[in-house]
């Protein structure tokens, strides 16, 4: 038998999990925004349940690591809360908590990186140039059919900072340049830069691995058929 | 035959990528293989952007848990909290509203509920409960025993630390304190019945730390002398 209520009044600690069985309509969320502000334990329960699983995804797409996302999640959500009673509602709440996200992991993928850059840095020399490589000599492999979301989690995590936080702001979380561009305090246009740059260094990275497998498929091959001779 | 170029193309791909295709554009790839390629590319990767956008999970249970630890010790939640305007579908206070209302939130309940995360995640470990939901389980039985044992100790601190206490308070304590136990029995009959349920286990946690916090308050008014 399953405990179906929860005894009133105790601390609702833990609860949180459980995201979807809560009724996430029960109080607006300037409501809960308002009684965050004035220390109520159940607003920022609330505000945690109706953002925690976006801000964890967006860690997780991120760093790649379950561990490290959750992490960053709760730094995120303890910078929030330490300032939660500034907020004054001129930009939307979430776009505020995603800034704050996304500031949290770019500050660790930075120190990981052993490098203390800005945005506009973070970038590879030879594409500072703002025109794309492109290299006409190689075969191209097509990636269509070919690549799967693991396939493309991997290449991600090999971009640099800058181009992964766009990329997975823009294509993966879906947010527009604009919203991208108020998260990561930089221009629209750098956004677009950013984005252009990253999807065609992901091109080369996924071709690359298909190469790779496809030269390991012809060893794996090589090798079955000497065996057999 | 189309004027563009390969690189005039590139330089409108994310215009192309975003629907704004120019009749230029359109003659350029109707010619150009390579380009061709470069779009169905990005369009593969789009697409896969897609599936991994729909794949999105909640943190587990303890990042909360280990938050609001944090957000107590920090001061940031208070108990009493004085709404200007309440609102009617505030949660109703419950049980022992009339026996804590005027109480502060005690530190000490920040310290047991840390202590607690702390052993559960040690024991459990959030990774391998994604990983391995066989050795998760194994992992619950074990800190769910050990959290128990706990609970136990830290029980028999609470109950000594109020004996110098008023005695209708303390009456009142134990009486919440056997409600807690019975959530807690019940739950752990949920889990034993159904180890694989991670709601059931969910709530047994949850019990434990509202036992461990009930506690936290049992001795910080035996400390008190409340």
């Amino acid at each position: 038998m399953r405990p179906t209520h929860r005894i009133e009044g105790c601390v609702p600690t833990g609860s949180v999990a459980r995201t979807r069985r809560i009724e996430t309509g029960e109080v607006p969320e300037a409501e809960s925004i308002r009684r965050a502000q004035q220390g109520d334990a159940a607003a920022f329960e609330r505000l945690y349940v109706l953002h925690s699983r976006r801000v964890y995804s967006l860690c997780l797409r991120m760093v790649g690591n379950t561990a490290e996302a959750e992490d960053l999640t709760q730094e995120a959500f303890l910078q929030l809360f330490r300032k939660i009673a500034t907020f004054r509602g001129e930009s939307a709440f979430s776009t505020w908590l995603h800034r704050l996200a996304v500031n949290v992991v770019l500050m660790k993928l930075r120190k990981k990186s052993g490098k203390e850059t800005s945005l506009e840095q973070v970038t590879e020399p030879d594409e500072e140039s703002g025109t794309p490589r492109r290299d006409f000599g190689a075969p191209d492999l097509v990636l269509s059919g070919s690549i799967d979301r693991v396939n493309l989690q991997r290449a991600v995590e090999q971009l640099p900072p800058g181009y992964k936080s766009v990329f997975v702001l823009h294509d993966v979380q879906g947010y527009e340049h604009n919203e991208i561009a108020e998260m990561m305090g930089c221009s629209i246009g750098n956004s677009k830069s950013q984005l252009h740059k990253a999807r065609m260094r992901l091109r080369d990275l996924l071709q690359e691995e298909l190469r790779s497998k496809a030269r390991e498929d012809r060893r794996a091959a090589g090798s079955a058929s000497g065996s057999e001779g | 035959m189309s004027k563009m170029g390969c690189n005039e193309f590139l330089n409108q791909l994310d215009a192309w990528m975003e629907g704004e295709r120019t009749a230029d554009a359109r003659a350029h790839l109707h010619e150009c293989a390579h380009c061709r390629g470069l779009v169905a590319d990005m369009d593969a990767i789009r697409q896969t952007a897609g599936v991994w956008a729909a794949e999105e999970a909640d943190p587990p249970a303890h990042v909360w848990v280990s938050l609001r630890a944090r957000l107590e010790q920090e001061g940031l939640i208070r108990d009493e909290v004085h709404v200007d305007e309440p609102s009617r579908t505030e949660r109703p206070r419950g049980w022992f509203a009339g026996i804590f209302g005027a109480v502060p939130r005690p530190a000490l309940a920040g310290a047991y509920l840390l202590a607690l995360v702390t052993v559960s995640v040690a024991l459990t470990g959030p990774s391998t409960k994604q990983l391995n939901e066989s050795r998760w389980i194994r992992g619950t039985q074990d800190s769910t025993g050990t959290l128990s044992a706990q609970l136990q100790n830290a029980e028999r601190d609470s109950v000594s630390a109020m004996a110098e206490s008023d005695p209708v308070v303390t009456a009142s304590l134990h009486d919440n304190l056997a409600i807690v136990d019975n959530y807690i029995a019940l739950c752990e009959k949920s889990v034993r019945e159904e180890p694989e349920n991670e709601i059931a286990r969910d709530y047994l946690y949850d019990a434990y730390e509202q036992k461990a916090d009930l506690l936290a308050q049992m001795t910080e008014r035996g400390v008190n002398g409340r």
